[in-house]
């Protein structure tokens, strides 16, 4: 719970946290966009080659970006736990998808026998049963997942059927390149959350918003409302840890039992959040308005934006990189 | 700076009235320290006077205006407070953010609030702590931030609304030296909401609320004498108060000489 990096602004003094939070945005919004600018690999060697230098050139710039940051890479290591099933999941549908004609493993055949699927049934439960003492649960369900790809592959008699499947070279490609793609978006949005404090990355969004308001649309309400939820991320994940220690210290676990069960088990913990999170809210409205809070109304900042010298370098080598995938893809 | 409530009423439902006919006058430069058991209606004194909560009937006056609508805002630009649980209140993602954010809202120049941060910071002793986030403090330091807070607007009543009773025994204490530093340095009316007698103690005046009404108003010393009254207000008197009490019903010598020594003694006199 505690590893949640959305919302978590860690304090520095590095040259990205002194960027004006309107250049981190809009930077940060153009390179995540001309992430999908590179063109998905197409079916000949050149293409391929174009598309995952391109994504490697990037992968580059934000390992050096990272770097500038000075904040450890286990805190963006971190962030991207969290999402490991989406990337996992995405290459799967990818490698599976029938696309292109090369075909890299044709004819893949799967015996589904009653001891090859015996086996695999004892790995599962044994897997559940200590996992709680595996580490790196996730590659190590990865490797028993290939084992048991492989293992099927073999007659190991008693075959009740065979399933065949084609791998296709173009799905590899595809899987990798979109695996890629959401790794360099995730680190990208982490650098903004992690170098940005919530209160600049609205004041930020509220000056680009700014041309509604001829509109006659309150941006500042909007923005205060992004700013909170920023803020109490974090405070709602130490509180959610809290109630599923209280919860597991009467018994209830979270990681055993059939659906039905779990879904009692997560409405133990949705509850009280719930209830929790209302209570939270009515006390911060209250706080906000004994301090003089009005919605609307004309308030001072504290933290001015300025744009700098190194403001303006960071968004020209923006541009240069945005215009340049633009002219690679076109090309 | 003058509060008083007039006549006032006030229910949650219409079932359960917490205040009935409350009168109560609170005198500019007092420390007064409202005592009342769970559900006595002190802490709702304190959200009406703030305009948080809209009473049924009566008047309540700051400064001789009457908190309406209209003079809401105007009001609580003299009155600040401080609530029961820290993190609920703290608004801002650093301790610079959350003072700036009641010194933003009154508009004020940034040099104003650079300032005012750093003064009030200095005086509750967190300066060191100007960039943490709140996760990184204990609970008595972001009551001391939100204590700041408080001070920073500058105002001439500040509320403390059961502003320890979430905190470990150095979180209160950290919290009631404070009061107390305030009390001394500055010249501000102040109304400490709460059910710890000791805390209680400091002050100048003790009100004690039972069921929406007030059983006891007085100086310290009157008000723990009276025990019958904080038993049945469903109250716990001091431990150093309940010596003098036993002793009232043993035989000695110059028995009310030590009797008035005690008391001098209790409460610093």
């Amino acid at each position: 719970m505690n590893n949640i990096a959305l919302g978590q602004y860690v304090d520095g003094k590095s040259i990205i946290h002194k960027l004006d939070p309107r250049t981190k945005l809009l930077s940060l919004m153009l390179l995540m966009v001309s992430v999908f600018l590179i063109p998905k690999p197409v079916n000949n060697s050149f293409g391929r080659l174009a598309s995952f230098v391109m994504l490697l050139v990037f992968a580059v710039i934000i390992l050096i970006i990272v770097l500038f940051t000075k904040i450890s890479l286990l805190k963006y290591l971190n962030s991207l736990k969290q999402l490991a099933f989406l990337f996992v999941f995405t290459f799967i549908i990818q490698l599976l998808t029938p696309q292109g004609d090369k075909i890299l493993i044709p004819n893949l055949n799967l015996n589904l026998s009653i001891l090859g699927l015996g086996i695999i049934l004892l790995w599962i439960i044994l897997f559940i049963i200590f996992r709680k003492f595996i580490p790196c649960k996730l590659i190590v369900f990865l490797i028993l997942t290939c084992l048991s790809i492989y293992l099927l592959t073999y007659d190991l008699g008693y075959s009740f059927t065979t399933v065949t499947l084609n791998l296709y070279e173009d799905g590899l490609f595809n899987g990798a390149f979109f695996f890629m793609r959401i790794f360099l978006v995730i680190m990208l949005s982490t650098v903004l959350t992690l170098t940005t404090k919530p209160t600049d990355l609205t004041s930020a969004i509220e000056w680009y918003l700014h041309p509604l308001t001829y509109l006659k649309i309150n941006v500042s309400i909007f923005a205060m409302i992004i700013s909170l939820a920023l803020r109490f991320i974090p405070t709602l994940f130490n509180e959610t840890g809290k109630i599923l220690k209280a919860q597991s210290s009467r018994g209830v676990d979270f990681k055993e039992g059939t659906l039905k069960q779990q879904i009692g088990q997560i409405i133990s913990l949705l509850i009280p959040m719930l209830v929790i999170s209302f209570k939270r809210a009515a006390d911060l409205a209250d706080a906000m308005e004994a301090r003089g809070y009005i919605p609307g109304a004309p308030r001072s900042k504290l933290n001015v934006m300025k744009f700098s010298l190194s403001d303006l370098f960071s968004f020209i080598v923006t541009i240069v990189i945005v215009t340049s995938i633009i002219v690679v893809s076109v090309i | 700076m003058k509060v008083r409530f007039n006549n006032v009423n006030f229910s949650y439902d219409e079932e359960s009235v917490v205040l009935k006919n409350f009168n109560l006058t609170i005198n500019d430069g007092e420390m007064v320290a409202i005592l009342g058991h769970n559900g006595s209606g002190k802490s709702t004194i304190a959200k009406i006077m703030m305009g948080l909560l809209e009473v049924s009937s009566g008047e309540i006056y700051i400064n001789d205006k009457l908190l309406s609508q209209e003079t809401i805002d105007e009001c609580r630009n003299h009155m600040s407070i401080i609530f029961q649980n820290p993190d609920n209140q703290f608004v801002g993602v650093t301790v610079k953010d959350d003072i700036a954010f009641g010194l933003e809202n009154k508009n004020l120049p940034r040099e104003v609030m650079e300032e005012r941060i750093h003064k009030y910071l200095k005086l509750v002793s967190m300066e060191d702590f100007i960039d943490h986030a709140p996760e990184e403090l204990s609970g008595g330091q972001k009551q001391r931030v939100a204590i700041a807070g408080a001070l920073a607007l500058e105002c001439e009543l500040m509320i403390f609304d059961e502003s320890t009773s979430m905190l470990d025994p150095k979180g209160t204490k950290e919290v009631n030296e404070m009061i107390k530093k305030i009390k001394k340095e500055n010249n501000k009316t102040i109304i400490v909401i709460t059910h710890d007698l000791e805390e209680a103690s400091y002050a100048d005046r003790i009100i004690v609320l039972n069921n929406g009404f007030v059983v006891a108003d007085g100086t310290p010393k009157e008000v723990f004498k009276n025990e019958l009254v904080l038993e049945a207000s469903g109250l716990k008197t001091m431990e150093s108060v309940s010596i003098i009490h036993n002793l009232k019903n043993k035989e000695y010598k110059n028995k009310s000489l030590i009797e008035e020594a005690l008391w001098e003694l209790t409460f610093n006199e």
